[in-house]
């Protein structure tokens, strides 16, 4: 059994010792006891034997000598030697009466008996022990005991009277009965019995035994076996016996009480079970006491770890006595409000964006898992705009207390039931919770007019904007990272349209493919070569031939086939793989240049490059070797930038830009018209072309407006010694338009699809314009 | 009968002449071949027609002995006890051969027991329980007792037929009658008994005597 509780195993170990020891005790002193016992038993038999043969010895002696005394009485020599019975039975009679024998005889020296108290008869018979008058006869008198016709035991001295030769022997009988016996028992301190035994059947003649001992006497006594000392039970007592021969089937009988021998010891024994029993029963109330006085404190500090586990740090641990248990439960209060007050600190960490003070994301996912799946609630994230280029301009001391300025003025216009976090750098979001499309426009576009009154910050003006993207639960997605994502996709789409707030479901569903951005399956693309570059040709509207190509990539994958560069290529800027990608798309283009130009084919094709490669610090370095490798011209490549790229270290990319078009590359500006980027600004960036963006030639031809911004666009770029590139050609009816207006060179569907390198040539060899009026 | 008788006669005619006369010598030992001292051997007529010589024997009480151990006296002849002690005995006997006490006194008494019936007489002292004699009263003249070595010598015997008798006080058995011839050559015997030992009782120091 294995019992657990600390509080028994104390009570069971104090009174298990104990117990051990208690019986060790009791064992020894018993084992020693009835050693003692045994062997003061035995000695007191032996010296109590001894004493007992001593006794008979001597009162032998003394009967011999008091029946010689007699016997050599003149008077009573002179009435024996008269040889008259009846004389002679008086004078013995009167002479066993002094002497105090119960029994005289007077016997012819011939064995007759001629005179006898115990008998009247005439008739003369024999002297019943002859073997006494044998012994007597050789040694001058004889004793014995000897059981007479009455029945009873007598001492018998045998003496001769002598006159001075014996004329007669005298026996004088003394009655050995249970006086006798009871006398020397008193003496010996022995129980003496004389029994016979004849046979197997056991007599008792005399004993110093109380009644019902004598009378069982007979039957303990006829198991004996031997003469030797042993324990033989009479009644409820047990009597260590000796037995000693009195003479023909005679035995005395020598006992001593076993239990009267152990009663001393008896009652050191109930002594010492009493003290066992107070013993264990103080001991275990002790132990018990003593085990409650260590365990209750141990069971009150147990469910104070309890609570603190439980994460209940107000209660205190209870104060105890101070003793060890007392000290723990000191150190274990100091350990609760330690631990509180790091769980606090912790959780601040944990919880809490350390630069605004606002609830972090994590507090901020919670916070959604906390709201019951039937409520619907609105995710809104938030976006500074400009924020980057504030960072960069004023450093980022001034941008960190911009962002908690944005913090601090976010939670003051907030209502109590709208949380506000910080996400990651200026991305701020909220969990509008019971809101619906109406309330959380409201709410966004409340925001947005607080965040455009200006900042001062070191008495400097900062305007800040944002752009919101809002995603709606349960509509737009079940759990908050979706939802946020799909709300920065919405704020994304915000921006780029700025129009200040933007529904997920506004923007339509996310494809497919951007679940597949992983480094590791792009890296492997790489590895197998599924990433293949695709070729749109650019029309040269004045010379009407094929002059160029823009390179795009395209991944085809084995399981989803040919994804299109918006599946992959925005998670490979967002995670750097692009740095990985664009070495290897430059190699393959210049490589592919190289052969065309072999095989007669003059192309200049157009590479983009993402805002990392453009500040990537090798760059130029690649690209001279890269030219210098295929033997290429340096204006026998193009590089498309976007504006946006440019924006993001403007210094260093203006210097890479420098470096660049120094080598001799031409450099092309993506996107125009999407960005912020001013013909001013342009103006100074050492680019060769210019690409206007494919919503503003979309049906140019039919759009006044956009007609409008495309021909003055066209003017001004040629006022600077820009190309212009008119992206998203569709129909034949704005490729005249364009044409008609000297924009330089088009490209779009309307003109070829992309197309894999080695479709080019063929395709180049068949393209016939299309009839445009000039 | 007769003619025994005239034989016995005649030899008693001749009693006194030295001539005739004859003697007697027995060698007494125990069964085992031990002299035995005070044996009385008694050598009688077979014809009971022998002279009385009532001739007076003494035994005396000397150092709280009685001395001497054994005396042989023939029928009818008297015995004086005197006292040598300086203190007094009382003498006695319950033998049926002669019963009598002399009660304390000193020095001789007035007068002297006669032993007037053959047999053996146990004397005894009252207060002096270890003083023992013995007499054996015979109707024979012709006894002796053997000395120290077991011998005992009878002379004067009348050559004739006889008895032979052995006696000691302390024989276990009466030891069986015997014929003998006696003639002029002296007569020898082994003889042997059955004796018990002599049992010696226990006797103060001279010197209790006198306190």
């Amino acid at each position: 059994m294995i019992v657990r509780s600390l509080q028994y195993r104390i009570v069971i170990v104090f009174v298990g010792l104990l117990l051990l020891v208690m019986a060790i005790v009791l064992a020894l002193v018993t084992r020693t006891n009835g050693r003692i016992v045994f062997a003061e038993m035995e000695r007191e038999l032996s010296a109590g034997t001894q004493v007992f043969t001593r006794l008979i010895e001597q009162n032998q002696r003394q009967l011999e000598t008091a029946a010689t005394v007699l016997s050599a009485d003149f008077a009573f020599r002179e009435a024996i030697a008269t040889q008259d019975r009846p004389t002679m039975r008086s004078v013995i009679r009167n002479h066993g009466l002094r002497i105090g024998a119960q029994a005289m005889m007077v016997i012819s020296p011939d064995g007759q008996l001629i005179a006898d108290t115990q008998s009247n008869s005439a008739e003369l018979r024999l002297f019943p022990f002859p073997d006494l008058l044998l012994v007597a006869e050789s040694a001058g008198k004889s004793t014995g005991f000897r059981q007479m016709k009455d029945g009873r035991l007598y001492q018998i001295v045998l003496v001769p009277i002598l006159a001075p030769k014996r004329i007669a022997w005298v026996a004088m009988g003394f009655l050995v009965d249970d006086r006798w016996a009871q006398e020397l028992s008193g003496m010996n301190g022995l129980a003496i019995s004389v029994i016979r035994r004849s046979g197997t059947s056991v007599a008792v003649l005399a004993s110093s035994l109380d009644g019902p001992k004598r009378s069982a006497l007979p039957g303990a006594l006829t198991r004996l076996s031997n003469d030797l000392s042993q324990a033989v039970p009479i009644g409820d007592e047990h009597y260590q016996t000796v037995q000693l021969p009195l003479g023909k089937e005679l035995s005395v009988v020598l006992q001593r009480s076993i239990e009267q021998a152990e009663a001393p010891f008896r009652s050191l024994q109930m002594a010492l079970w009493t003290i066992v029993l107070a013993g264990v029963v103080i001991f275990s109330i002790g132990s018990v006491m003593l085990a409650r006085r260590i365990v209750s404190p141990v069971n009150e500090l147990a469910a104070a770890a309890r609570r603190i586990e439980a994460g209940n740090y107000i209660e205190p641990v209870p104060s105890l006595p101070p003793d060890e248990i007392g000290q723990l439960a000191m150190s274990f209060d100091r350990m609760r409000e330690q631990v509180a007050s790091r769980e606090q600190k912790i959780l601040k960490l944990a919880y809490e964006d350390t630069l605004t003070g606002l609830p972090n994301r994590t507090r901020f996912l919670e916070a959604f898992n906390q709201l019951p799946a039937d409520c619907p609630c609105a995710i809104a994230v938030l976006n500074l705009d400009r924020f980057a280029m504030i960072n960069n301009a004023l450093g980022h001391p001034i941008g960190d207390r911009l962002l908690r300025e944005v913090g601090l003025r976010l939670g003051l216009v907030m209502p109590g039931s709208v949380i506000v976090a910080r996400l990651w750098a200026d991305e701020f979001a909220f969990l509008l919770e019971g809101a619906d499309q109406a309330s959380a426009m409201s709410i966004a576009e409340s925001v947005l007019v607080k965040l455009r009154d200006p900042i001062t910050l070191d008495g400097q003006r900062l305007d800040v904007g944002g752009s919101i993207g809002i995603a709606l639960y349960p509509g737009d997605g079940q759990d908050a990272p979706t939802l946020i994502r799909r709300a920065e996709f919405a704020m994304n789409a915000a921006k780029r349209r700025h129009v200040g707030v933007a529904f997920a479901s506004g923007i339509g569903e996310e494809t497919q493919h951007e679940h597949l951005s992983l480094i590791g399956e792009m890296r492997e693309a790489l590895a197998r070569q599924e990433f293949l570059v695709y070729y749109q040709p650019k029309l040269d509207l004045a010379s009407r031939k094929i002059t160029g190509a823009e390179a795009l990539i395209r991944w085809q994958h084995p399981e989803q086939g040919l994804v299109p560069p918006i599946g992959f290529i925005p998670f490979a800027e967002q995670t750097g793989f692009i740095r990985e990608i664009t070495p290897w798309l430059l190699e393959t283009v210049a490589a592919q240049t190289a052969q065309w130009s072999e095989e007669g084919l003059s192309i200049v094709p157009s590479i983009n490059l993402s805002t990392l490669d453009l500040l990537n610090t090798g760059l130029v370095d690649q690209m001279r070797g890269l030219i210098e490798l295929h033997s290429l011209p340096a204006n026998g490549l193009c590089l498309e930038i976007t504006e946006s790229a440019l924006m993001e270290d403007p210094a260093l990319a203006l210097a890479h830009l420098g470096e660049l078009a120094a080598l001799g590359f031409k450099l092309s500006i993506d996107d125009y018209g999407t960005g912020q980027a001013s013909l001013a600004y342009l103006k100074t960036l050492p680019v060769h072309e210019l690409k206007i963006d494919q919503t503003f030639i979309l049906s140019v031809a039919d759009s006044p407006k956009n007609a409008a911004i495309v021909r003055s666009t066209i003017a001004l770029c040629h006022a600077l010694g820009l190309t212009v590139v008119a992206e998203g050609v569709e129909t034949s009816a704005d490729l005249a338009w364009l044409a008609d207006n000297e924009c330089d060179i088009a490209q779009g569907y309307g003109i070829a699809r992309p197309m894999p390198a080695d479709d080019l040539p063929d395709w180049i060899a068949a393209y016939s314009v299309p009839a445009f009026a000039t | 009968m007769i003619r025994s008788q005239a034989v016995s006669l005649a030899a008693l005619l001749l009693l006194g002449g030295p001539v005739y006369a004859g003697s007697f010598e027995a060698y007494v030992a125990t069964t085992a071949g031990k002299p035995v001292e005070d044996s009385v051997v008694v050598v009688e007529p077979v014809v009971k027609a022998v002279a009385r010589h009532h001739s007076t024997a003494t035994i005396e009480q000397r150092d709280r002995e009685l001395v001497p151990y054994v005396t042989i006296v023939q029928t009818g002849a008297a015995i004086d006890f005197p006292n040598r002690d300086p203190f007094k005995h009382h003498l006695y006997s319950f033998s049926p051969a002669k019963r009598f006490e002399i009660k304390l006194y000193a020095g001789k008494p007035a007068q002297p027991v006669v032993f007037d019936k053959p047999g053996e007489v146990a004397l005894g002292c009252n207060i002096h329980d270890w003083m023992e004699a013995y007499v054996l009263v015979v109707d024979s003249p012709y006894f002796a007792k053997t000395d120290g070595n077991g011998r005992a010598f009878i002379t004067n015997i009348p050559p004739g037929h006889y008895r032979l008798r052995l006696w000691h006080p302390r024989q276990n058995s009466e030891p069986p009658l015997r014929e003998i011839e006696i003639g002029a050559a002296p007569t020898q015997l082994n003889l042997a008994m059955d004796i018990a030992p002599r049992i010696a009782k226990q006797k103060p120091p001279v010197e209790a005597d006198h306190y």
